[in-house]
């Protein structure tokens, strides 16, 4: 676990860190130009079979050629994509945070807050001056301009008597911006241990797996180079084996570098020959994870069939009246339930013909990529409305309480109409919209709804996944993370503890994001906009569930103008609804980056 | 879970009087030029925050082609004739908003039927018309009928994008085609 500390960050030179990530990168360079003089030097020239023609001959040359393919791929994934690229990833993760400590710090000093605690949970405080100068009925300016008051300059005076009787407002707005700047620090301090700790199991994962080197020349070379030869193509198998099983330590930008480097016919191998190795893997470009998860979605149909034909065979051989018959019936229910919620999916995904279906919508039509799916918990499902690898702008939803697979037609249907309403907004841009249940959503409002617990599970997985669209989208994509409902808290608690790539986060009708201030998200509080109209009861949510409403006054960002429906309806999910277009009208705005 | 208040039409229900809409709206702008195309989708319809199975809101949309969607026939005139038009039919408007922005000005305008149904005239990067249904009970695909579209789009044609309620193939015989339309209206322009 990171051990660094806030003034350790404050005081980190992120431009050493860089210049070593630049070091390495230029010892690549210089690396690659010996290895090129190898072969063209020694092995098509001095030693070249023009020269020297015998099997020995012909096995030095096999021999320096394996070595120096075995260079330049360690050079590749060693040397730039596991080194250079950490330290880069790292130091401008540092440097992010570094620059909100800038911000953050002088703020808790000015205002006379302290920071205190061990550097897991720092807490800002109130120093000893400003209790005292409270209780004196002296506070500082800015307490007195925040509670419209003014600074008293008298003893007893009107001012004075006046500060007195509202000396709980004093404390209560002094103790709620100490609590919003320490939601801040804490969410910067947690993004740097993430992005510390990231670093140190990406170097730590290199320093674990030592690779082969091609066997020495011998009386066993024979015996050994065919070994060694099968070992280079499993070691491909093996890293994508690590990727996909999340114990490579790599980020999804060191991932899609690593996917990038293999050749044609080993992207095509892995993809063909283990397609869950790919599927569900954030870096890997989303052509070929569509492809990959579309095929592993006939497999999960077909093997549930299977089982659901042995189950019910089994069945048959059964007691209708023992308990083992009734727990059968429990499997079997639960295997036809995933089968025809897989096949619900694929059907809407997929053409009569196989070929992946379009999404009914303005021109250009857009078709839906899979990008992960299970039927674990819930049931999971990440499909976008077109190509967010290419996309200008990308907005990506995550829903809320009771999302589930079952149900996941009218989650793309929500998705398909914010793509739809974009595109209809921004003609000239590309527009993809993903819908995100890449986590077990809470299944009631009460009690799971009211739990931190899922939006917890959901933090780590929602980080990789928006930056492994940075890392496979265009530079300049237009980036928003938009959550509805509980979907918020998901965003709010993996924006301030994991940290995500958006340009913008919309949260709409939230029951809280974990954090008091827009401050704590890491990302541009002007970009963090959030919605609930005027009836829903979510804004009745207590703030000790989830934190402050992030459309109150004192959170920060800014707010936007939702319409309600009917009084008498429940209007916490009017939002798309047919009563409040203006809501949809902007969210279009910001999804293409026109507020 | 509760569900939404109880609807006028189940979804197969209500196409044809949201295509009536559509279609009533068409009658009253001048000059018309034609829609590009017609697009029937769904949103999921929810009460409590949750959404409702069996339930669904339909939503039609007729989207001008983009050289047409910026003219001040379509992006201005259209508007003023609908408040005008549907305020006569004893609709509620309840939204009429223009929103400036760097290189184009957008108009919103919203009206409501008794029936439930919403209309939309949203001006935008293109210029849309929008039939809402409301929550509706959600049909089977088999019992949804092809209504034909209006505005010039042509049945059955690439650009009438309601396929997914059809798969067999829309019924493109005895459709009504008022404007005997092609299916582009990009070569003419």
């Amino acid at each position: 676990m990171s051990e660094l500390t806030w003034e350790h960050l404050r005081d980190l030179d992120c431009g050493a860190i860089r210049t070593l990530g630049d070091t390495w990168k230029a010892y690549v360079e210089q690396q690659l130009a010996h290895t090129e003089r190898l072969r063209t030097e020694v092995i098509e020239g001095h030693l070249s079979a023009e020269h020297f023609e015998s099997d020995t001959a012909t096995q030095v040359r096999e021999q320096i050629g394996m070595t120096a393919d075995r260079y330049e791929d360690d050079l590749s994934d060693y040397a730039s994509t596991r080194i250079a690229t950490t330290l880069f990833e790292v130091a401008d993760a540092f440097e992010k945070e570094q620059n909100e400590l800038k911000e953050l710090v002088p703020l808790i000093e000015q205002h006379d807050f302290e920071i205190e605690g061990p550097r897991s949970e720092y807490d800002v405080n109130l120093s000893g001056d400003l209790h005292q100068a409270i209780l004196t009925l002296n506070p500082p300016q800015w307490l007195c301009d925040m509670c419209g008051v003014q600074k008293p300059d008298g003893f007893w005076d009107l001012d004075t008597i006046k500060v007195l009787f509202n000396g709980v407002d004093l404390y209560g707005t002094a103790i709620g911006l100490a609590g919003q700047y320490q939601d801040w620090l804490r969410a910067v301090m947690s993004r740097a241990h993430d992005a510390d700790d990231e670093a140190a199991a990406a170097l730590s994962e290199m320093r674990e797996n030592p690779t082969e080197l091609p066997p020495r020349l011998g009386a066993t070379y024979d015996d050994l180079v065919d070994d060694y030869k099968e070992g280079v193509t499993e070691e491909v198998a093996g890293e994508a084996k690590a990727i996909a099983e999340g114990t490579s330590g790599m980020s999804p930008e060191q991932v899609n570098q690593w996917w990038e480097g293999l050749s044609e016919s080993e992207r095509q191998a892995l993809i063909e020959e283990h397609p869950e190795w790919v599927g569900p893997v954030d870096g890997i470009p989303t052509e070929s994870r569509d492809t990959a998860n579309r095929t592993l979605l006939d497999n999960d149909i077909d093997r549930l069939g299977t089982q659901i034909a042995a189950k019910e065979q089994a069945l048959q051989g059964m007691d209708p009246e023992s308990e083992e018959y009734e727990q059968a019936k429990e499997e079997l229910d639960g295997l036809k339930g995933d089968r025809d919620d897989l096949a619900n999916l694929q059907d809407r995904i997929t053409n009569d013909d196989g070929t992946p279906a379009l999404a009914e919508g303005p021109e250009p039509k857009q078709p839906y990529y899979l990008l992960g799916f299970g039927t674990q918990d819930s049931g999971r499902a990440i499909v976008s409305v077109g190509n967010p690898d290419t996309a200008d702008n990308v907005n990506t939803l995550v829903p809320g309480t009771t999302s589930n697979l079952t149900d996941v037609d009218g989650l793309i249907n929500r998705a398909e109409t914010m793509q739809s309403d974009a595109q209809l907004a921004a003609p000239g841009a590309s527009n993809a919209t993903v819908m995100w249940l890449g986590y077990d959503a809470p299944d009631t409002i009460v009690p799971e709804a009211m739990q931190e617990r899922w939006a917890d599970g959901a933090s780590n997985d929602l980080e990789r996944f928006t930056k492994g669209l940075d890392a496979t989208g265009q530079p300049n994509t237009n980036h928003t993370l938009t959550g509805h409902s509980y979907g918020t808290t998901v965003i709010g608690h993996a924006a301030s503890q994991d940290g995500v790539n958006a340009d913008n986060i919309v949260f709409v009708a939230s029951p809280g994001v974990g954090t008091d201030t827009a401050s704590a998200l890491g990302v541009d509080e002007d970009n963090v906009w959030s919605t609930t109209n005027s009836l829903d009861p979510i804004q009745l949510s207590p703030d000790f569930l989830h934190g402050a409403n992030p459309a109150g006054e004192d959170f920060g960002g800014n707010t936007f103008h939702s319409d309600t429906g009917a009084w008498n309806a429940n209007n916490h999910s009017t939002y798309w609804d047919d009563t409040n277009m203006a809501g949809r009208e902007t969210l279009a705005d910001i999804a293409t980056g026109q507020r | 879970m509760d569900n939404p208040p109880e609807p006028r039409y189940t979804q197969a229900e209500a196409y044809a009087p949201m295509e009536a809409a559509a279609a009533d709206a068409v009658t009253a702008l001048p000059d018309f030029p034609g829609f590009k195309e017609r697009i029937w989708t769904e949103m999921p319809a929810t009460s409590g925050g949750i959404d409702v199975p069996g339930f669904t809101i339909v939503e039609i949309t007729y989207v001008f082609s983009l050289p047409d969607s910026g003219t001040p026939l379509v992006r201005e005139t259209y508007v003023d004739v609908l408040r005008e038009h549907w305020s006569s039919l004893g609709y509620t408007i309840f939204r009429d908003a223009v929103k400036e922005k760097p290189d184009r000005t957008d108009r919103s305008l919203v009206a409501t039927r008794p029936d439930g149904i919403s209309l939309w005239y949203w001006v935008s990067g293109y210029t849309v018309l929008r039939v809402q249904s409301g929550p509706v009970t959600a049909s089977d695909h088999e019992a949804i009928e092809h209504v034909p579209p209006t505005g010039g789009v042509r049945p059955g044609g690439r650009f009438d994008k309601v396929g997914k309620y059809f798969p067999d193939g829309i019924p493109a015989d005895g459709a009504v085609d008022p404007f005997d339309s092609p299916d582009s209206y990009e070569d003419v322009l």
